[in-house]
């Protein structure tokens, strides 16, 4: 909808407090359901927004050797990326509030900057920990990107735009996605838990090997906002399937029903499986997910030549 | 080892860590993701038990030695209480060695579903973590409603045993284990087919036979490389004569030989408890133990879920001892862990030392 | 197991060292040996693949007068009968037990390290080390096994006679 003023749409809907909340709702329920799947009771509704409020109240702790600037302000960037990239997708199964041609390709940059800025402020700490979760961080990068962007575009060739309005216009007037492409869908499921480094995929910061990984060092508002990061992410990356592959999103309704979907079976796939090490994520992505990428784009590129 | 300490990059877990529920401090030089080298160090949890037991009377010393670990409690008990009666030369009744037995199994069994869950939850499997666990409240009821405590039980008196097991109890543990052994059958299933856990498991953290032997490994680590050492086996104490275990052997000695070991040896436990409860001698529960034991020295073994603890107890004759000697099964083990870790990747450590099944408590006493 | 596990032949083993055999119990065999003989003898019973390395004790008999112990060791004349240290080296073949014991004097506490042998022996040498005093050259790692790294050089806890530091040692 065009006539959201632009500081509005940021701070408020779709952007901003809106998706703020919203991401902290999604965390619950994800943190609820795994903890049903392991037979616990799981947390409150509120607990997400306690998190959130206890870390900014502590204070934040800036260890030595550090660049202080990048300290401070890569969780912000990352933040603020993942933040900006509402404003192109279907938010709340209404339309995007800006839209140009090849914003899918800026949405997944902006994407991937908060995984960028998790890394760089991984390697910017000295302590040894750190090092390796961004080391992590960053192989598993190179791993899962290249298969999820192909599986996000295979969509967008089905639909001969790169606009994601377009797309989901598209979407929403045929059959949903998931079925012909069955092969993208999965991938990029799957890629979105790489993403955000979700188990089995969370070896950059396996507990019990390197603490944290690469935010070992952050504590207070650095900890808070990287945290709220993951979670903005989660939704947004939950929107771009659910509106590409589950037959776009028409209505908040829509909205609310197809991302739920998506969530219970990612909170299924996270409580199913042992954790890969890192070798073993990169070997997956790279042997079976890129080929199982390539061989659906290739098989879409096919098919429009012929039709 | 100089032109190479540019490159080494020592990563070190503990005495904090995520990984270990003890403190213990290793230091893995790493190159990229791979383990150079490797050193431990020990003695965090250092009490001075040892220098401790030659200040107390020999019943005080039970309740101290017991302290030990928390994991392992009773079998320290027994360990005690049995070389002590060998010096007394106290026989104990029938039906006080037979609820030692049960009470000795029972905790075998806790000591491994609370290692298969720690296991899981170091390869980063929380389900498997939670559910084992879940399994294992199970054990500690029994346990609780035998000795009115989940953990250090405190069953041994010197001379037999302070609760007795009636036909209810008896029904309970009964009950109890026919549960656990259908969850059992499902987590030897989960074990042993599972991809991802396979992935982490298989070929990791490899011993061979001769490699244990050398490294004085005891308990299932080295019956997963196909060494059979069983105390309960070679020299039975306690009911283990009349009642007889089988020793749970793999070859291939790597991580997923312990596991299936340790689970193994799990089916094997509640067979013996099931047939001790069916063939209970009946009859006192202690017998008397003078309060002076005579001079002399004694060795006393017991197997515990660990491995083989060794007991030597010297007495001068008086009320208190001479000295007390403890070696714990965890100190066999870590040689083992040393030489394995050199050539593994950093992810494969918290899984290698998990393996053995550490107990920094019984180590450091 | 290669060997037979009895204590005849061990006992066959160790005869061109063995200073004196005791059995204190039906499973048990005592073996005393030098200081000196300790590796050779050490090394037989590898070698005839004689059981494992179980534990190795370390017991202390101070000279009597000095602590409230009976005196095990030594004579019972009236000459001044220095305190030893003595090392029990604990091993295991299936049910029975061979013990050698070796005794130090206090003024000359050496005993040879068996980790060249035994590579595990490294651990149990490190606890004789630090807990009693004993000397071991040649064992690979001096480093403190279950002492805090600030503990004094020179206390021996598990002698007879240390009873405890007067005041807390600072931190």
């Amino acid at each position: 909808m065009y006539n959201i003023p632009a500081l509005v749409a940021i701070l408020v809907f779709p952007s901003g407090i809106f998706l703020l909340a919203y991401g902290l709702f999604y965390e619950w329920v994800d943190r609820k359901l795994v903890a049903r799947y392991q037979n616990r009771l799981g947390p409150r509704w509120f607990q997400p927004l306690a998190d959130i409020l206890k870390l900014l109240a502590k204070e934040e702790i800036v260890p030595q050797g550090v660049q202080t600037m990048l300290f401070v302000g890569l969780p912000v960037v990352g933040l603020a990326g993942a933040l900006t990239s509402a404003l192109y997708v279907p938010m709340f199964g209404l339309e995007p509030s800006f839209s140009f041609n090849g914003d899918l390709i800026v949405t997944l940059y902006l994407l991937s900057m908060m995984t960028l800025c998790l890394g760089l402020a991984g390697a910017n700490t000295v302590d040894r920990f750190s090092l390796i979760g961004a080391t992590r961080t960053l192989t598993q990068l190179f791993s899962y990107e290249a298969p999820f962007l192909l599986a996000l575009l295979g969509p967008a060739i089905v639909t001969g735009s790169w606009q994601i309005r377009q797309i989901n216009d598209y979407a929403h007037h045929h059959l949903w996605m998931a079925l012909p492409q069955v092969i993208g869908f999965v991938v990029a499921l799957v890629g979105l838990m790489g993403k955000l480094e979700m188990p089995p995929f969370d070896a950059p910061e396996a507990e019990t090997e390197i603490v944290s990984g690469a935010l070992t060092e952050y504590s207070g508002r650095g900890l808070a906002l990287f945290r709220i990061g993951k979670d903005v992410e989660l939704v947004i990356g939950l929107t771009l399937i659910s509106s590409f592959y589950l037959g776009g999103l028409a209505n908040p309704l829509e909205f609310i029903v197809k991302t739920l979907g998506l969530l219970v079976v990612i909170a299924g796939l996270q409580s199913l499986f042992a954790r890969l090490r890192i070798d073993q994520t990169v070997g997956l992505w790279w042997r079976i997910g890129a080929i199982m990428a390539l061989v659906q784009l290739l098989v879409m590129v096919g098919i429009r030549m012929v039709l | 080892m100089e032109a190479h300490e540019s490159k080494k990059f020592v990563v070190p877990i503990g005495p904090q860590h995520p990984a270990l529920k003890e403190p213990g401090h290793f230091e893995f030089s790493v190159d990229g993701e791979t383990v150079t080298d490797a050193s431990l160090r020990l003695g965090f949890v250092h009490r001075g038990i040892e220098k401790a037991t030659e200040g107390r009377t020999w019943v005080q010393n039970l309740y101290l030695l017991e302290r030990i670990c928390g994991i392992c409690s009773d079998v320290h008990g027994t360990a005690y209480s049995i070389g002590v009666e060998k010096l007394a030369g106290v026989t104990v009744p029938p039906r006080a060695q037979a609820i030692r037995t049960i009470v000795a199994e029972l905790e075998r069994i806790h000591s491994h579903m609370l290692w298969l869950g720690v296991a899981a939850h170091e390869g980063g499997f929380d389900t498997l973590f939670m559910f084992s666990w879940r399994d294992r409240e199970t054990v500690m009821d029994l346990l609780e409603s035998i000795s009115g405590n989940r953990v250090n039980y405190s069953v041994n008196l010197l001379g037999g045993v302070k609760f007795d097991i009636d036909e209810k109890q008896a029904g309970e543990i009964r009950r109890g284990l026919d549960y656990l052994e259908e969850r059992t059958r499902h987590y030897m299933k989960v074990v042993t087919t599972d991809e991802t856990f396979l992935g982490r498991t298989r070929g990791v953290g490899l011993m061979s036979k001769q490699q244990a032997e050398l490294l004085g490994a005891v308990g299932p680590t080295a019956r997963a490389s196909g060494v059979e050492r069983d105390v309960r086996v070679e020299s039975p104490y306690l009911s283990y004569g009349e009642f007889p275990v089988n020793i749970m052997l793999e070859t291939a000695g790597d991580l997923q030989a312990r596991f299936v070991v340790r689970i193994n040896e799990l089916f094997e436990t509640y067979r013996l408890i099931r047939e001790i409860l069916d063939h209970m001698p009946s009859g006192e529960l202690t017998t008397r133990m003078p309060r002076r034991i005579p001079e002399g020295e004694t060795i006393s073994r017991a197997e515990a879920p660990r491995g083989e603890l060794f007991y030597f107890i010297k007495s001068n004759g008086s009320d208190k001892p001479e000295r007390i000697k403890v070696r714990t099964p965890s100190l066999c083990n870590w040689g083992s862990v040393i030489s394995m870790a050199v050539g593994h990747k950093l992810a494969d450590m918290p899984m290698l030392l998990v393996g053995i099944d550490p107990c920094f408590s019984c180590n450091d006493r | 197991m290669d060997s037979d596990c009895t204590l005849q032949t061990a006992e066959t083993l160790l005869q061109p060292w063995a200073e004196g055999y005791d059995h204190p119990e039906p499973n048990r065999l005592d073996v005393q040996v030098t200081a000196a003989n300790l590796k050779s003898a050490v090394q037989e019973l590898v070698k005839a693949h004689w059981g494992y390395l179980s534990a190795i004790t370390g017991l202390d008999h101070p000279a009597p007068g000095e602590a409230e112990g009976e005196d095990q060791a030594g004579s019972s004349s009236s000459l001044p009968v220095e305190g030893t240290l003595e090392a029990l080296y604990h091993f295991c073949c299936s049910s029975v037990w061979t013990t050698l014991r070796v005794n130090v004097p206090y003024s000359r506490p050496v005993i040879p390290s068996i980790c060249d042998i035994i590579p595990s022996a490294t651990l149990y040498e490190r606890e004789l080390m630090e807990l009693f005093g004993v000397e071991l050259p040649g064992t690979p790692s001096l480093q403190r096994l279950v002492l805090p790294d600030d503990w004094p050089d020179g206390v021996y806890p598990l002698r007879k006679s240390f009873t405890g530091f007067e005041s807390p040692t600072p931190p």
